[in-house]
């Protein structure tokens, strides 16, 4: 990791606290774990230029911010523009971002603005040149006023609080035309029926590797650890959607080899488990991380990070400009399972059929301290997995590292339960 | 075993149906040419006024006639010969369900036919509301029940004879499907009565909006179809059916996207399994749009013959990504 000296006159940004933390986390994923696959390396390295060396990523045409998976990305790439994913992990920024925010306020919503108004952040927003952020929950809402304040060009993408409805559906629809006509103006391109099947072909590609990725973690004993399928796809935030793409592919083949070869990545009573609740976002990997030091493996998600930023594709009947526009809308409202939305049967559906799929043991529930609908939705999911008998470990968080201790007690004792139940069974 | 049935699962349907299509069209309006007899109670739209060509005869024009005949007939000997008559459309619909509007109707064909002129031609489809929706489905079934009524109320002398066979009189089938076989006879009106001047000019009407409807909206007329409402009452048994695993669905709306005839229970709806809805027309293109393994499934008999799986969807997507030519 050579430093040439023009970069070294720079801001020392390797030293700055985020480099640190971003440093420490990575040392922990690499180094505590033998047998990393082969294809992580990709990864790993990509973490370390971007978030500890501070190396830009390249970008083609306008660089667009996103603040949540609603806005659809096809879109952005059909205009020639780059999406970058702004939903931000580090505790650096959320410290930062308190200033703008109440005291008990999601920890990713400030960091997002934290890393919005610092200078030197990563990923890199100095070149942003607008921001798409979708009415989602009250904090991210709210957010867009004070992001426009600190200079940035905003675009509220109004989402329907609720998705069952017809007109849910259409207003939406409308909405993500709006979006598009915000695009055609920014880059002054327009949308055409190639651009954007381009553009549906190249996510489309990249979703396929993540079901190809996510299929593969059924497998039982577990061939891949939670912690590196959630940077793998937290890199999807900011790397080149292609590039990104064939890493994926890459890992894949491996995985499907260490398959043939009967390989382990856990041992085989390691309890499988199920990540769902506030995203886990790089660097504050700290749960799915926890976890798997203690023994456990975390085999699917169901968090805006990874699973549901992912594996729903779009399907389009007639490739005309309006039904693959039209497709794309649908593909970002109606599957989605985010507790903002009136209703979340379809959550709970979601992780049942994730813990019959997966052979799950157990599921982790990740609340954010301040995120308010995961904490409100607490109840029904936990009701729904005890009566199917499925074991539920609620956490309660934020991005500081102070409650690591606390935290790896309690799941130590969850994962030992977990092992208990199912020597019992036997 | 599992090879088969991966190809099967991931078959280009749109490439497959368009073919089965084809071959059914030519068998049920060119057939007679071959000697091809299928009876008279078949369960779509093989207009039996195309006398030269119809390899087999829609069930709705001899319903019509026979409803029509004198009540002491009807009421008598001859109430056996109509149920007869039932008995073989009911027979032939058992087989196939809805099939028979997504794969051999020659009315649906052409509608598919003419969509697949529109997005060559780049026009966009257009689609009902959902309030306009839920009126229209109900057309179906006033016509159904007028289709009976009216003949019944001939034979009672309640009504004039020259009403003859009402719903042929405005069926589209009757002036398109000659048309194929050259016969362009029914493309007329018929001045002999003020009735049947009416009821052709209707005809006619009728006609020119099915064609019309059908280049801008997808299946415009099976909305308001009443053989299809005559389908629908004896669906239940029928040994094709499409069946829903609730529990796989992931609610994404593909499946109802594509849904030429916008059934939104197809998305929808979770606990039923028997999935099918009355304007389904069973083409089983929700089932190749669905990306999600076994969450909706075509069974003959019990026996799964076509499922929604993973890879068949990206397949059938990867192809529209990179088909140059045709918008379809
Ligand atoms: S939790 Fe929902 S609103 Fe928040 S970032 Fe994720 S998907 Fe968006
Ligand atoms: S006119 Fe219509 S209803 Fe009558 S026989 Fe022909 S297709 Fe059937
Ligand atoms: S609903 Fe459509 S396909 Fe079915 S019989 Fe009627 S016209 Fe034919
Ligand atoms: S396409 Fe499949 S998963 Fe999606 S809503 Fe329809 S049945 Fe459900
Ligand atoms: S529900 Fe499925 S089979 Fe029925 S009409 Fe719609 S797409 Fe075709």
């Amino acid at each position: 990791m050579n430093t040439n000296p023009s970069e070294a006159t720079a801001p020392a940004y390797n030293r700055s606290r985020q480099a640190r933390e971003a440093e420490t986390l990575l040392d922990r994923i690499q180094d505590d774990f033998p047998d990393n696959p082969q294809a992580m390396r990709y990864f790993y390295d990509l973490f370390r230029r971007v978030y500890c060396q501070g190396e830009p990523v390249k970008h083609e045409g306008t660089l667009v911010g996103t603040t949540c998976i609603h806005a659809p990305e096809e879109l952005i790439y059909a205009f020639g523009a780059t999406p970058v994913r702004l939903c931000n992990g580090s505790y650096h920024y959320d410290q930062i971002g308190a200033d703008f925010m109440p005291a008990k306020s999601c920890p990713l919503v400030k960091a997002t603005l934290g890393s919005l108004h610092a200078k030197a952040a990563v990923p890199d927003t100095k070149s942003l040149e607008l921001i798409v952020n979708p009415t989602t929950c009250d904090q991210k809402t709210k957010a867009s006023a004070m992001i426009e304040a600190m200079g940035y060009r905003v675009h509220d993408l109004e989402l329907p609080p609720a998705k069952e409805s017809e007109e849910a559906r259409l207003y939406w629809q409308r909405s993500v035309r709006r979006l598009a006509l915000r695009l055609r103006e920014l880059t002054g391109r327009k949308l055409t029926r190639n651009n954007l099947r381009q553009a549906m072909a190249r996510t489309a590609r990249a979703q396929t590797a993540f079901r190809t990725l996510h299929q593969l973690r059924k497998s039982a004993p577990a061939l891949f650890l939670g912690k590196d399928a959630f940077l793998v796809t937290n890199a999807y935030f900011f790397d080149d959607l292609d590039r990104w793409t064939a890493a994926v592919e890459r890992l894949n083949a491996e995985l499907q080899l260490r398959q043939m070869e009967g390989f382990q990545a856990a041992q085989k009573r390691a309890p499988r488990i199920l990540f769902t609740g506030s995203p886990p976002i790089f660097p504050n990997l700290k749960l799915p991380l926890l976890i798997e030091e203690a023994g456990g493996v975390v085999v699917a998600d169901e968090t805006c990070s990874a699973n549901r930023m992912l594996y729903d594709m779009t399907a389009v009947d007639e490739w005309l400009l309006n039904d693959m526009v039209d497709g794309l809308a649908d593909r970002y409202l109606k599957p989605c399972t985010c507790p903002i939305f009136t209703r979340n049967d379809d959550r709970q559906r979601r992780l049942l059929q994730l813990a019959a799929d997966f052979h799950v043991d157990g599921v982790v529930y990740q609340a954010f301290a301040g995120c308010q609908v995961y904490e409100m939705e607490y109840r029904s999911i936990a009701d729904v997995l005890a009566a199917q008998g499925i074991p539920m470990l609620y956490v309660e968080t934020d991005y500081s590292p102070d409650d690591m201790g606390q935290l790896s007690t309690r799941i130590e004792a969850f994962l030992e339960s977990i092992k208990t139940r199912k020597r019992n069974a036997r | 075993m599992k090879k088969i049935r991966d190809a099967i699962n991931g078959v280009d349907l749109r490439r497959f149906r368009f073919l089965l299509q084809l071959f059914f069209f030519v068998l049920l309006v060119y057939g007679g040419y071959f000697a091809v007899n299928l009876g008279q109670s078949l369960p779509t739209f093989a207009c039996g006024f195309n006398d030269a060509g119809r390899g087999g005869i829609c069930y709705l024009l001899p319903l019509q006639h026979q409803l029509a005949m004198s009540w002491g007939t009807l009421f008598g000997w001859a109430g056996l010969m109509v149920l007869q008559g039932f008995l073989f459309f009911a027979l032939w619909f058992f087989i196939l369900n809805k099939g028979w509007c997504g794969y051999i109707c020659p009315l649906g064909t052409i509608q598919d036919w003419i969509t697949s002129l529109r997005t060559r031609l780049g026009v966009r489809y257009s689609r009902y509301t959902e309030g306009q929706f839920r009126r229209l489905s109900l057309i179906k079934y006033l016509l159904l029940a007028l289709m009976i009524l009216i003949p019944l109320g001939i034979g009672g002398a309640l009504l004039p004879h020259d009403m003859g066979t009402p719903f042929c009189d405005i069926c589209p089938g009757r002036m398109i499907i000659p048309m194929f076989t050259g016969d362009f006879s029914q493309l007329t009106i018929d001045f002999s009565t003020k009735t049947t001047m009416v009821m052709t000019a209707l005809g006619m009407l009728v006609t020119g909006l099915f064609l019309a409807g059908a280049f801008f909206k997808k299946r415009f007329f099976c909305f308001f179809c009443p053989m299809s409402a005559l389908h629908y009452l004896l669906s239940k048994p029928a040994l094709l059916k499409l069946k829903k695993d609730g529990a796989k669905c992931t609610r994404c709306g593909d499946c109802y996207r594509v849904c030429d005839m916008e059934i939104r229970e197809i998305a929808d709806e979770v606990k039923e399994p028997r999935i099918m809805q009355d304007d389904c027309i069973m083409c089983l293109k929700c089932v190749a749009h669905c990306p999600e393994q076994g969450a909706l499934k075509a069974t003959f008999a019990g026996i799964p013959i076509f499922e929604s799986t993973e890879q068949g969807f990206i397949k059938r997507m990867t192809k529209g990504h990179h088909d140059e030519h045709k918008p379809q």
